[in-house]
């Protein structure tokens, strides 16, 4: 499990999650992907492209950190690649019509600082 | 084990205990006890995430007596000669729970008015096929499992 991020220029940070996102991967990260989400920028980018498992825990982490980027006036968005057991959890739960998804990382760069 | 000329019927079983370490073996164990025996990768993936979330939700409410005693797998995969289905039980000693009857919430409007919870279950629903529930013996049994045709 592992989480690292990347900063573009002023307003843009990118965050991207490897491993599981169970119940133990999730533990492992959601405190840090809050902290990193929590920086003020506009934008916040979080691939989970390449993901292996994304259970409702680790939702419910990239919903908390959502929710706080939202709330200080920025857009948290996802990049899902072609994973399309990602893509599966976050349509089953609805989450997909609330976290804006991008195929690519430069459609949710874009999209992110809008 | 064989059961008939068409069918081969073949069952194993795990126990663990209630914490997330043990409920990482669990989906592993699934996993690979699944592709052993040519189950479908997308159906392997969906019966492991629905494995995860009834163990999550079991630890997470299942209150002390769920984790006082060990929890119960059994997996069974029936090969016919044009379909498959795999079958997964689990039976744990929690507080009595039948997620076949339980409401899931209403979908959320804004990000802001999300929850931050209740994920499970349409979760479990998306991955099985078909689940069933009874309350036996002072234990949740919970059925959930997945059919595919054959090529």
């Amino acid at each position: 499990m592992s989480i690292s991020h990347t900063d573009v220029g002023d307003n843009l940070r990118k965050i991207v999650i490897l491993g599981r996102l169970d119940l133990e991967g999730t533990k492992s990260v959601a405190g840090e992907l809050e902290t990193l989400a929590a920086a003020p920028k506009k934008g916040v980018v979080v691939d989970v492209s390449s993901l292996k498992f994304l259970a409702s825990l680790g939702i419910r982490a990239l919903l908390k950190s959502a929710q706080a980027v939202a709330a200080r006036g920025g857009r948290m968005v996802l990049v899902v690649g072609t994973n399309a057991q990602v893509v599966m959890s976050l349509e089953a739960t609805g989450v997909s019509n609330l976290l804006p998804m991008f195929e690519s990382n430069a459609e949710a760069e874009r999209a992110a600082v809008a | 084990m064989h059961n008939g000329t068409d069918t081969d019927t073949q069952v194993e079983t795990l126990a663990i205990a209630a914490s997330g370490e043990e409920i990482r073996r669990a989906c592993a164990w699934l996993a690979a006890a699944l592709r052993q025996r040519d189950v479908p990768d997308p159906r392997v993936e969906h019966l492991e995430l629905a494995l995860h979330e009834v163990l999550a939700n079991v630890l997470a409410h299942g209150g002390s007596a769920a984790r006082a005693e060990p929890i119960g797998i059994c997996i069974e995969v029936r090969q016919k000669a044009t379909t498959g289905e795999a079958r997964v039980e689990v039976r744990d000693a929690g507080l009595p729970f039948d997620p076949t009857g339980a409401p899931e919430h209403a979908p959320a409007r804004t990000l802001a008015e999300a929850p931050l919870g209740g994920w499970g279950l349409p979760l479990i629903r998306r991955c099985s096929d078909w689940m069933s529930y009874r309350r036996d013996g002072g234990r949740n049994h919970l059925v959930f499992g997945a059919r595919w045709p054959k090529l």
